[in-house]
């Protein structure tokens, strides 16, 4: 049976009070309770939620928290599971950047931000190739012409980002619209034959 | 871009037209170090923060709204990243129809590639602004293999980060 509006607030705001350790970890803790816990959704459908949540807009977390929401209690199931997880991990961020700020000009926070802000561009690279990684393989499993476009269009938009200061924005549906149309006349091209 | 409104929809804009936690970060960072509103130690605090705080690592942006306008950075920042994942009801009811045609398909791989490429400018402004030293060439490269193996904590990661940075500093000073 599914729970009420309140219980749904109590369940995700103790998801979101708990997810210490970053995206994987919350996943991980809100994928055991929608999954093995509370019988929401089968592991299959929560794996097309997750796929879904992927390509939506804005953090792919809350699509998923908002998609679960939404299959247990409707829109003020998804409104209700939105706000449980994100606004007391958002007010928590801020108390910690709050405390952050009252010490960030001290020398031994300077000399810690000399080790932390190259680690954060480890993070980056890292989460760069794996935000690459998926569409360069489905690329690549359609042969060599489209593995290169694909490259094309990764290195083409670090390309114009960086040194020819286009807008990001353009950026991303330029590479959307190339990719789509290719894969459009691919598509025709296959039928005609 | 002082301007609360200007600031609220700069984020809402960065999160409508991204995915993912940092999916949002190129083209807040265009906008902002362009204005000369933030700077590349604004963004990489606020990132750090983001990976040890609770909840999705997005939640990076609404540390980077505390840091450049206080409190109101921070909660316009936490509304701005709330709206867009209500698409997503959206967006699910059109892939149920419209998920098999190629041209979607390739439009999404098209901007999934944009968006990791768009990322690259980024982390070489971060890198040339932290400075293109050994130690910080060494400390990116084992946080690459770090990160990778996965078995220790991004908050565990950060921490031996910042205690490698103090003992470099401390060499330079002995």
């Amino acid at each position: 049976m599914a729970p009420g509006l309140w219980r749904l607030a109590a369940i995700w705001l103790g998801l979101g009070l708990q997810s210490f350790g970053g995206g994987t970890a919350t996943m991980a803790l809100i994928r055991r309770c929608a999954v093995d816990e509370q019988r929401w959704l089968s592991e299959a459908e929560f794996a097309r939620d997750w796929a879904i949540s992927q390509v939506a807009p804005g953090i792919n977390l809350l699509c998923l928290t908002v998609l679960l929401g939404w299959r247990v209690r409707g829109l003020r199931g998804a409104c209700v599971a939105l706000l449980g997880l994100a606004a007391p991990s958002g007010l928590i961020t801020i108390v910690l950047t709050l405390m952050y700020a009252s010490i960030r000009d001290s020398a031994l926070v300077h000399a810690a931000l000399a080790g932390v802000i190259p680690a954060t561009i480890g993070l980056g690279l890292l989460m760069t190739w794996q935000m690459a990684r998926p569409p360069v393989g489905a690329s690549r499993a359609q042969g060599g012409a489209a593995l290169a476009l694909a490259l094309l269009v990764l290195a083409g938009s670090a390309v114009l980002v960086g040194i020819f200061r286009v807008p990001v924005l353009a950026v991303l549906l330029g590479g959307g619209g190339v990719l789509g149309l290719a894969e459009w006349w691919r598509a025709w091209r296959g039928r005609r034959r | 871009m002082s301007e609360p409104w200007g600031l609220f929809w700069l984020f809402l804009r960065a999160s409508l037209f991204s995915t993912g936690g940092t999916g949002n970060l190129p083209l807040i960072h265009q906008e902002l170090t362009a204005e000369g509103v933030a700077d590349e130690r604004d963004f990489a605090e606020a990132l750090a923060i983001g990976q040890v705080s609770p909840g999705p690592s997005g939640l990076w942006v609404v540390s980077f709204g505390f840091l450049i306008d206080s409190w109101r950075g921070g909660l316009l920042a936490l509304l701005a990243i709330l709206v867009p994942p209500l698409l997503v009801l959206l967006i699910d009811r059109l892939m149920r129809r419209a998920e098999a045609h190629p041209a979607m398909q390739g439009f999404v791989r098209g901007m999934m590639l944009a968006g990791a490429g768009a990322f690259i400018p980024v982390l070489a402004t971060m890198l040339h602004a932290a400075g293109w030293s050994l130690p910080t060439l060494l400390i990116v490269a084992a946080s690459v293999l770090l990160a990778r193996a996965r078995r220790v904590p991004v908050i565990v990661h950060l921490a031996l980060a910042a205690a490698l940075g103090i003992l470099v500093d401390l060499a330079r000073i002995g």
